[in-house]
């Protein structure tokens, strides 16, 4: 399984970032090969607007199965991430990727659009 | 480091006379974001020194060198903002009407028109009187607020929290539900939804619960002007019920908000009552935003 985690760093002990449009970083893990690939986001602070449709659209081309990230994709963001098939796990905010990682392994993390 | 966002959904609600007196109970505890930035009044009560100040820039704007332009119209025919028109024998760009989309650039035949960056404000790092710093921003006549923009005031605000070992970010929040509102709510530990008993507040209220709910946000509920309608009332506490909302204070309909306004003064300043209300209140928001 690919892995896909917004962050604010690129190393496992980087704190998540809650935000998804506007997440400084993505940390990607390829749990089959233990790869780690990590992406610079950082120039969505010059989106003025749209900012989650744009990421989403970045992140596609990763092709990670799963993302896993704080607040949860905004409604246009969201619906970019439905037709790629990205599973999205949420409230992993303030978690560090690590803590993040093990928090989805022991399944304590929610499904985005499931309360 | 905890940040509360206020919110409202419907404007006129009281959001940023509360937000002000929670910056004034908060005191030096807390740095203050104003992410209400399309009609930032925060200022007026909190009296920043505008001690920091830089310009920002968003968006694009068409702009024609006449020195290439052979008025040849192909511009103006493209532009659906309608924001191009001959003036005085010369096209030129309406800066207002403007969206920076860059057609008129890539029909132009003389190569005449560019897009540059538009600078739309500026945004600033004040010392203000209740003792801490105020992060907020001012856009110029036309220029509207932008995710970007509150993205950037948040950063600054988190920034200067961190260096100054401040707990509480407390943010005036954008109105509405679209992408400013959505920026403002990232990464908050509570949004306090500021709502009225009338009908659009109790629809508005509705809508940006939604999307607090999307994002998994805890949130409590102050209904301002509480006895304006007892009817529409008891449909908010039915609502606020159903949802699971705490409801941090409702404070009767008071004349003296706007006399505290009017006096360049937060509500908690100006009035013995709605100060024991707010406090109150400001005790709740801050126990609900450190509840894990």
């Amino acid at each position: 399984m690919k892995l896909i985690f917004t962050t604010q760093g690129t190393d496992w002990e980087s704190s998540m970032d809650p935000r998804f449009g506007r997440t400084q970083f993505f940390f990607v893990y390829d749990e089959e090969s233990e790869e780690i690939q990590t992406h610079d986001n950082t120039t969505i602070e010059n989106e003025a607007h749209g900012a989650g449709p744009k990421t989403a659209q970045k992140l596609s081309g990763f092709g990670a199965q799963v993302l896993i990230t704080g607040n949860g994709p905004g409604r246009n963001a969201a619906t970019v991430l439905q037709t790629t098939g990205t599973k999205i796990y949420v409230g992993a905010g303030d978690m560090t990727v690590q803590e993040a990682y093990n928090a989805y392994k022991n399944g304590n993390l929610t499904k985005f659009g499931e309360v | 480091m905890k940040e509360i966002v206020v919110i409202s959904g419907k404007g006129g609600t009281g959001k940023t006379s509360l937000t002000a007196s929670f910056a004034v109970l908060g005191g030096q505890n807390l740095v203050v974001a104003d992410c209400d930035v399309d009609a930032a009044d925060m200022h007026l009560l909190l009296e920043p020194d505008f001690a920091h100040g830089e310009d920002f820039f968003s968006g694009e704007l068409a702009v024609i060198d006449q020195a290439k332009c052979s008025a040849c119209g192909q511009c103006e025919d493209v532009c659906r903002f309608d924001a191009i028109d001959m003036i005085e024998g010369c096209y030129s760009v309406d800066e207002i009407g403007c969206e920076g989309c860059g057609y008129c650039a890539r029909v132009c035949p003389d190569e005449a028109i560019t897009n540059v960056k538009q600078n739309v404000g500026q945004w600033y790092r004040s010392a203000i009187r209740t003792g801490t710093t105020m992060i907020h921003a001012q856009l110029k006549v036309g220029a509207d607020n932008s995710g970007k923009l509150v993205a950037k005031v948040k950063k600054m605000a988190t920034e200067v929290a961190g260096n100054e070992g401040k707990y509480w970010i407390l943010v005036d929040g954008s109105p509405g539900v679209g992408c400013p509102v959505i920026s403002s709510l990232s990464g908050a530990s509570l949004a306090v939804l500021v709502t009225e008993p009338t009908v659009s507040g109790l629809h508005d209220l509705r809508r940006v619960h939604q999307l607090v709910k999307m994002f998994r946000i805890k949130s409590g509920c102050v209904i301002n002007k509480a006895d304006l309608n007892s009817d529409v009332r008891r449909d908010l506490h039915r609502f606020l019920k159903e949802e699971g909302i705490p409801v941090l204070a409702e404070i009767p309909y008071n004349e003296q908000f706007t006399a505290a306004v009017t006096n360049g003064k937060t509500i908690v300043e100006w009035d013995a009552d709605l100060e024991q209300l707010v406090r109150g209140c400001w005790e709740k928001v801050t126990q609900l935003a450190d509840d894990r």
